[in-house]
């Protein structure tokens, strides 16, 4: 089962900063809601982890991302990433790419286009939700992104971000994922009849 | 009239043949104590889980088993590598290819059995599973049937690659299992040619999957000091099971007991022999200690045989009064990751050619391509691989596309073409001979009772208002008993079935047969043939099956095969033992047998009132009193190889409402008259029948086993697969014709899958029908409101006028 997606972020933060950030392979890991880089094991090759908990299950995955390629001048990563559940029933891989653009008024904005591929148990189960879940994963993803990029920063807008990356939630929270999943599924149901 | 009350109030004690008797097997049933498979508890038994593969098509680089081993409670964690010194990693299905018990070095399909746990329970077991660490190299998968032919196709059966001679003949491709045909090609192309009209029309009949309430599993365990194997078994053919179990495991079928206890819904689902009953085996023999294995409901739906998956193209060649000259067929068959139907050896496309029908139709050719892909093999399900219910689909939904092409009334239509009463026995242009038949007789009794012109007039009224009706008519010719010998063997072993009757000297019956219940109500109907042929009640005659010990050997019940051969069987069995009791009756009265004459429960000496044996006295007779130089007893066997097949067939009329909005249809009406013969227990065949509508109806309206582009299986739980409850079914009305088989000792020609096949068609042909004003021709199921919606939305029959 493989979803795209195609996902823009305003940070209201000069493109430089954006760009830095981006290149910080663990930081960038650790944005994505229940990620974490485990092991560098060369200078393009990392181990990781991924864990969520999706009503009654967690679901772990144990997987390798690779750097496929920086390009400074396009300001763009692009890396793959592959993992299998530590049970050993389902599988996922995302091909990702992730550019930084100049925004308007001295802001910028974090563009990405992945293919999420999943396989298993989890695609059986949740394959008809995974659109939405995956949508709201990178909007998590997006959030502290933004987040990390301004904390750099020492003026106030820095202070809230900081404060804002203490509270975030450490693996991917069910019920706020559920939350949002519906939130966003009853926006697009209104949006349409605008 | 006081002997005519008198003889009706004999008739009616026995509760015989045509009573609408209670099932026996209710009582126990209904209070919870039925004995099946998961109920079975052995002393030290221990529990098997399996390991299963995420992908549809991968390599295997490695297993690792430390975490699971060192788990306190596991005993063993068998693969492919463990398998292989006792051969038993493969195992040859009932089609004539192989199957991996365990994948061996590559992954087929998903949720393929990779490994098995034996723990102390299953919790345990469950838990280990998850521990087991397998490595796979993800290889690209074959989703697409259409494309299994291609050059450039992966290849799922790597093993088969320089086997290019399969079990039916040359393989054409690594992908092909075999092509097969039937029918004359160049006379049927010739009628084509010279015809005035022709239609053709592509059909995509799903892959689906039965639920029955119990799923697969069994108990193994064997005896080390007697070397005795003992499995309790969830089958439909415990014999054929016990002759394969002896063949992979090198035990004397006399060493070997298999039990199938009270099954809890079969559907074909429970004919094949699954991997998980072949490591339970060798994990009992390995470990000396007995092991259960029961299949969980994803591992069901998602691995044990599933149904259909035929891609079909029909062609009609007919003249423009609507009579058909000519049938064309071309089918591609997605047989999955091994070919594990359960066919006679000689049809592997099953009974496929009995797609011409209830019709005269003078010429026809049909080929059938089987083919291999990265999906979960064993299309026995559902009369799958006799794939009956696919061919009455075909020319069903043909006879509708040739009438709205000619824009006839698609009763009209049939009444045009039935084979008529006079033709019968009717040979048709594939080979079959179609005992009886009432076809117009039922189909006028159908539309007249539906109120057809009606229902016409108010469609009309209708499509005025922009409105979806729809009037759905099927006239379904079944080809059921498989079968007689000469056509049908599963394994090299004729298709026969069989049963032994033992009257005992109080008059009570005990009989056994080769075939096993499994919600049937055997225990109910065959008694009542024994009442009747030998003039004992019923309620005094108790019917045993499915314990390979005791039974006689049969084929199992499968394919509506019960009463037209086990049921045959148990007459011949019991006209055997009243040609005894008649020399005994003899003996008793003190004339010649040409002197008696049957009378309901006894003989009775013709012409002398009161000069009368009854049975009771008879069987008591048997065992003190026998004619000189008779041997006592009163007991027989009979091995039954019908001379034909039987034919059932039926009309069906259904009527729906559809929502132009949302695409919700409304089963207005369901009108099923059915023609199974002589009806042994009406009130059965009833519930049968509405058993196998409302199966009809979940597969016609819901249900699909949908595959994504990399194999995953998307339709494997409840929460996607539909399964109708009393909210979402329809009432149905049952109607009936008796037109009895001609060669059937009673003529009875077995009613289990004649819902099933007709109302399947029945569903399609009245949704279709709702947009056949606009042009629509066919529309692949499931119909569910998403689908529905599509075509509505497709033809803009939702935007505002």
């Amino acid at each position: 089962m493989k979803v795209e997606l195609d996902k823009a972020f305003k940070i209201a933060a000069p493109a430089s900063a954006a760009w830095q950030f981006l290149q910080q392979i663990e930081a960038v890991a650790a944005c994505m809601p229940g990620a974490e880089i485990t092991e560098q094991i060369d200078a393009h090759n990392y181990k990781g982890k991924v864990k969520s908990r999706i009503g009654p299950a967690t679901m772990a995955f144990d997987g390798a991302i690779e750097i496929k390629g920086i390009d400074p001048e396009k300001r763009e990563l692009r890396l793959r990433g592959s993992g299998q559940d530590t049970k050993g029933t389902s599988s996922a891989s995302m091909d990702l790419t992730a550019w930084v653009v100049d925004g308007a008024e001295a802001g910028c904005e974090l563009k990405g286009q992945a293919e999420v591929s999943v396989n298993g148990k989890v695609a059986s189960l949740g394959g008809r939700m995974m659109n939405q879940v995956a949508d709201q994963i990178l909007n998590q993803f997006g959030k502290n992104f933004a987040d990390n990029v301004l904390a750099a920063g020492s003026d106030e807008q820095a202070a809230k971000a900081k404060a804002q990356l203490a509270a975030k939630p450490r693996e991917l929270n069910a019920l706020a994922l559920a939350w949002s999943v519906l939130l966003g599924l009853l926006k697009r149901l209104f949006k349409k009849g605008d | 009239m006081v002997v005519a009350e008198e003889q009706l109030k004999r008739l009616d004690s026995l509760k015989g043949i045509g009573c609408k008797r209670k099932r026996k097997e209710d009582p126990r049933f209904v209070q919870g104590r039925g004995n099946y498979v998961d109920d079975i508890k052995l002393k030290g038994m221990l529990h098997a889980d399996m390991v299963r593969s995420p992908y549809a098509h991968a390599r295997i680089k490695g297993i690792n088993k430390e975490k699971a081993l060192a788990l306190p409670g596991v005993h063993a964690v068998l693969s492919a590598v463990d398998l292989e010194p006792l051969k038993l990693h493969w195992m040859p299905t009932l089609a004539g290819d192989v199957q991996a018990v365990l994948a061996d070095k590559k992954v087929h399909f998903q949720y393929q059995e990779v490994a098995v746990v034996i723990a102390d329970n299953r919790y345990i077991a469950a838990d280990a599973v998850e521990l087991v660490q397998v490595e796979y190299e993800e290889l690209p998968p074959l989703v697409d049937a259409h494309q299994a032919l291609a050059e450039d196709a992966p290849v799922p059966r790597e093993d088969l690659l320089d086997k290019m001679e399969g079990a039916h003949g040359p393989r054409k491709h690594a992908n092909h299992i075999f092509r097969w045909e039937a029918g004359e090609r160049e006379r049927t192309d010739r009628a084509f040619a010279a015809a005035e009209v022709t239609v053709k029309q592509d059909m995509y009949y799903p892959r689906v999957h039965p639920s029955p309430l119990e799923t697969c599993g069994c108990v193994a365990s064997f005896d080390k000091a007697n070397e005795h194997l003992t499995v309790y078994l969830t089958s439909q053919a415990p014999h054929v099971v016990r002759t394969v179990v002896s063949m992979l495991s090198g035990l004397p079928e006399s060493k070997i007991r298999i039990v199938s206890p009270d099954i809890g819904g079969g559907f074909g689902n429970k004919v094949g022999v699954y991997p998980g009953y072949v490591t339970a085996i060798v994990a009992s023999i390995v470990l000396g200690r007995p092991v259960k294995w029961v299949e969980d409901r994803m591992e069901n739906l998602s691995t044990t045989a599933f149904a259909r998956d035929y891609h079909m193209t029909g062609e009609l060649a007919a003249d423009k009064d609507g009579r058909i000259k000519g049938l064309r067929a071309y089918v591609l068959a997605d047989h999955g990751a091994f070919d594990a139907c359960a066919d006679p050896s000689k049809f592997p496309a099953g009974l496929f050619h009995i797609c011409t029908g209830s019709y005269d139709i003078p010429t026809a050719h049909v080929e059938v391509d089987g083919v291999y892909t990265n999906k979960a093999p064993g299309g026995v399900a559902y009369r799958c691989s006799f794939r009956v219910t696919e061919a009455v689909y075909l020319i069903e939904r043909m006879m509708d596309v040739l009438a709205q092409k000619l824009d006839m009334d698609k009763a009209e239509i049939r009444l045009r073409n039935f084979i008529k009463p006079g033709q019968f026995p009717y040979q048709t242009c594939l080979g079959w001979e179609i005992d009886s038949g009432s076809y117009a007789e039922g189909l006028n009794k159908a539309l007249a009772a539906v109120d057809y012109p009606a229902l016409r007039r108010e469609q009309v009224e209708k499509r005025a208002q922009g409105e979806l009706m729809g009037i759905g008519i099927v006239t379904f010719t079944e080809i059921v008993g498989a079968g007689p010998s000469r056509n049908c063997d599963i394994l090299g072993v004729g298709m026969f079935d069989s049963a032994e009757i033992r009257v005992h000297p109080t008059g009570s019956v005990i009989a056994r047969m080769g075939t096993i219940t499994q919600g049937q109500g055997h225990e109910t109907t065959y008694a009542q043939i024994i009442a009747t042929e030998l003039g004992l009640p019923s309620d005094q005659i108790q019917i045993e099956e499915g314990d390979t010990d005791t039974a006689p050997y049969g084929l199992g019940t499968y394919g509506s095969r019960s009463t037209p051969v086990a049921g045959a069987a148990i007459a011949m069995a019991a006209r055997k033992i009243r040609a005894k009791a008649s020399r005994i009756a003899a003996h008793l009265l003190e004339v010649s047998e040409a002197d008696l004459e049957w009378d309901i429960d006894g003989f009775k000496v013709k012409g002398v009132p009161g000069a009368v044996k009854t049975m009771k006295e008879i069987a008591w007779a048997a065992y003190n009193n026998v004619p000189e130089g008779m041997e006592p007893g009163l007991e027989s066997v009979n091995y039954y190889d019908p001379p034909n097949f039987t034919y059932p067939s039926g009309a069906y009329v259904c009527v729906v409402d559809i929502d132009r909005h949302t695409g919700a249809t409304r089963v207005r009406r369901f009108y099923a008259l059915d023609d199974c013969g002589t009806r042994i227990n009406p009130m059965i065949i009833e519930g049968q029948i509405h058993g196998g509508l409302n199966e009809g109806f979940a597969v016609a309206m819901g249900q699909e086993l949908p595959y994504d582009e990399s194999g995953n299986l998307l339709g494997n739980t409840f929460m996607d697969y539909f399964i109708p409850t009393f909210v979402e079914t329809p009432r149905w009305e049952t109607d009936e014709t008796v037109t009895p088989s001609p060669h059937h000792p009673l003529g009875a020609k077995g009613v289990g899958e004649s819902a099933h096949v007709g109302s399947i068609p029945c569903f399609t042909a009245a949704i279709v029908d709702a947009f056949a004003h606009l042009g629509v021709t066919h529309m692949d199921m499931p119909h569910n409101a998403c689908r529905v919606w599509k075509q509505i939305d497709a033809l803009g029959l939702n935007k505002p006028a």
